[in-house]
């Protein structure tokens, strides 16, 4: 076994641990706070399959996060759908329409892509509104059930858990070594037998799937309360942003973005000279800003340069 | 007795006396959280940025009101500290900020949070944790309704769907042969306007010639307007949003409809609206809608108690809103009068208030004046009357583009 392999086992087990023990001290506020994070780390880590790993810009996830949180909204309120049983049956919806949003992708690349899934972000919450009756509209629609901070807590990070073997899985192999191909170069990628539509596609189904999850439990993190107003474009920004943080390209650093986005509005809330009015945009952007000046590649690439350090050198390059 | 039986006996007696002291100590003292001998504490969500935030003056004006209360002598020698938070109108972030309230800040009521999405996305938490959430800053109706079901939750301002009942009576009684036509927002909010007027009609609500609904996400109107000037229709009846209220009166003038009367639903008729319509063109006089609080720029109502308090209490505490207030913003007396009530209902909640006393203050109310309300309105409330304001009077618009609105007629009545 190799010693990198060795280090990423013990920290995935250090990892597991902290996540185990934490409920047992936090009180049930924290603990919604906890779950955020794990909402946020499955959304950004779809979004890095998409953008990091096989170089495909989207500025629109919150609109595949909107589908999947309707559809557990949606089950819930019509038919009393268990509400984790709405979780795998979001995944599968929003790979769905992330392979039908995939296919006509396929024409745009940089920023015609990016404009394109821009889109995507305005449009998709809107639908709630044009078809208010089915969906609730301005007013919102909500579960028959809500879960309790802990139910919340535990489903997450289950589900961050999970998807992350999912997402390691399919990257160590031929699927990411294709994804990867493509980021690299596409042209080459065709050359070597990769066929770029069925790939560039399946990106788009996986991470909009990873997305659909995120925005289930952003859903029930909500009180269970889907509306439109919660999938904002701000939201595709939020998660491009957190992606950027947490470095293109690695899954590691993927928490770290996590964490940034959905703990920075509650630590930044209250700002001396700014205000609580804007205190929380102001801080993030100067955040975006430094990360962007002194950390190009994220915090992944920081790990990387860690890494590097002499002592700590590996003979293998990361994949 | 044996010594060691009457050790057991005098030790049992101070475990008793101790027991006694400390259910006493604790029964005392035991308070709802939130309030101290000297504070009460509560909190809301309001949208200071985002879509919404114009209505950012209303937690504004409630603070200014509480700080005069606080400087003199706060509610039975407790200062109110009210925590203002931002969730700029999204329920995402409506939830964490309130729970937020209730958990960490531990505030005794969430008072005055503002939108139907966002109250509805914690009023489940709210009535489960059994925390008051009342005076909330939406016209829905689901507040008055829903008292049995969510008993700690009470609006304040009459409800829209009361107030197309108005109208309809207003129409019916004074224009008994006109020919509607109404433009409403396809969602809840615009059919419950449009139900209630059709209520208020009662035998007339045939008169209603067209009515043409336009989708939230749509800003042009021009289709339904010119829709409801072929059918005939010689009233026209705005329930919109803001954007889309302005638009329709744009376009009706520029189509060169001039309909014998025009109505414009309350929550639309703030005056800064009315005179952005105009100066695009919009010919505003004669338009309807109702009001329920005094108006900070009509010189009849200058000397009225209510508008004199809020000059003065907003030029001491809350100087940034001297100019929205001169300027008509009615959210500046919105935010005095809610907070009145609060301080009202609080006064009344006994010396030593708890939630409980609290909720049963805010429903037992009984012809109160509220001074920053319209003249002539009394609030009531009951076990069965959750709906604080249900009176209503009319204004009508006048002066064109830099006119003002100006209250005729009687007061209305919505009750139900």
């Amino acid at each position: 076994m190799s010693r990198r392999f060795l280090v990423a086992v013990v920290v995935l087990l250090v990892a597991a641990a902290v996540v185990v023990l934490l409920p047992f001290q936090l009180d049930g506020y924290h603990e919604g706070l906890a779950a955020k994070v794990a909402i946020f780390f499955i959304a950004v880590l779809g979004l890095n399959i998409l953008t990091g790993y096989t170089g495909q810009i989207s500025i629109g996830h919150g609109a595949f996060m909107a589908i999947g949180g309707y559809t557990t909204a949606v089950m819930s309120h019509y038919h009393h759908t268990n509400l984790l049983l709405t979780l795998p049956l979001a995944f599968v919806i929003a790979f769905g329409f992330g392979v039908i949003v995939g296919i006509p992708a396929l024409r745009f690349s940089g920023v015609y892509l990016a404009l394109a899934t821009f889109a995507l972000a305005v449009s998709v919450p809107q639908f709630a509104l044009k078809f208010s009756k089915f969906f609730g509209g301005s007013n919102g629609i909500q579960t028959s059930t809500t879960p309790t901070h802990l139910w919340l807590y535990v489903v997450s990070w289950a589900s961050a858990g999970i998807l992350f073997l999912v997402a390691w899985l399919v990257l160590r192999g031929r699927t990411g070594r294709a994804f990867r191909s493509i980021r690299d170069s596409e042209i080459a990628a065709a050359a070597s037998g990769v066929t770029l539509p069925i790939y560039k596609t399946l990106a788009f189904g996986i991470s909009a799937a990873f997305a659909g999850v995120a925005g289930s439990l952003f859903v029930l993190a909500t009180n269970g309360f889907a509306q439109p107003n919660e999938f904002g474009v701000f939201l595709s920004l939020e998660l491009l942003v957190g992606a950027a943080v947490a470095g293109l390209g690695s899954l590691w650093g993927v928490l770290i973005g996590a964490i940034f986005i959905a703990l920075l509005p509650t630590v930044s809330a209250d700002v001396p000279l700014i205000g609580s009015a804007h205190g929380q945009d102001v801080v993030f952007g100067l955040i975006v800003i430094g990360v962007m000046l002194v950390l190009p590649t994220g915090f992944a690439g920081l790990l990387h340069r860690l890494q590097a350090l002499p002592g700590v050198r590996t003979a293998e390059k990361e994949g | 007795m044996g010594m060691k039986v009457r050790m057991l006996a005098a030790f049992a007696g101070v475990l008793v006396v101790a027991a006694v002291a400390t259910t006493a100590a604790f029964g005392a003292h035991r308070a709802d959280p939130g309030v101290t001998s000297t504070s009460i504490t509560i909190g809301g969500t309001f949208p200071l940025t985002g879509p919404a935030s114009l209505y950012k003056t209303i937690p504004a004006a409630e603070k200014a009101y509480f700080d005069y209360v606080n400087d003199h002598g706060g509610v039975n020698g407790r200062k109110i500290n009210f925590d203002i938070l931002d969730d700029a109108y999204n329920p995402a972030q409506t939830v964490p900020l309130t729970q937020q309230l209730v958990e960490q800040t531990k505030v005794f009521a969430v008072f005055g949070s503002l939108g139907t999405a966002p109250n509805l996305s914690t009023w489940g938490y709210l009535n489960q944790n059994k925390v008051p959430q009342v005076l909330i800053a939406t016209g829905d109706s689901y507040w008055g309704f829903s008292y049995k079901k969510y008993p700690w939750t009470i609006g304040w301002q009459p409800d829209y769907p009361g107030e197309g009942k108005i109208y309809g009576k207003y129409l019916a009684s004074t224009m008994p042969s006109g020919k509607i036509g109404v433009l409403y927002q396809n969602d809840a909010f615009g059919k419950n306007y449009y139900a209630g007027l059709r209520v208020g009609l009662g035998a007339k609500k045939g008169n209603v010639v067209s009515a043409q609904s336009y989708d939230p996400t749509q800003t042009n109107v021009t289709q339904q307007i010119l829709a409801l000037k072929a059918a005939g229709a010689d009233v026209l009846v705005i329930f919109a949003i803001p954007t889309q209220a302005i638009t329709a009166l744009v376009t009706a003038t520029k189509v060169g409809w001039a309909p014998s009367a025009t109505i414009v639903g309350n929550v639309s008729a703030n005056r800064l609206f009315l005179l952005a319509a105009a100066a695009n063109g919009a010919n505003v006089n004669g338009v309807i809608s109702t009001a329920y609080t005094v108006s900070s720029t009509d010189p009849s109502q200058a000397n009225l108690p209510g508008v004199k308090l809020a000059s003065s209490i907003i030029g001491q505490y809350a100087p940034s809103l001297v100019t929205s207030l001169k300027q008509g913003d009615g959210n500046v007396i919105y935010g005095l009068g809610a907070a009145w009530t609060f301080v009202y209902a609080l006064q009344h909640a006994g010396k030593n208030p708890t939630r409980a006393s609290f909720m049963a203050a805010l429903k037992s109310m009984h012809n109160v004046v509220d001074p920053f309300n319209y003249t002539g309105i009394k609030m009531n409330t009951s076990r069965t009357d959750n709906f604080p304001i249900e009176q209503d009077i009319l204004m009508k618009w006048a002066g064109g583009a830099s006119g003002d609105w100006q209250t005729f007629g009687k007061l209305y009545d919505g009750v139900r």
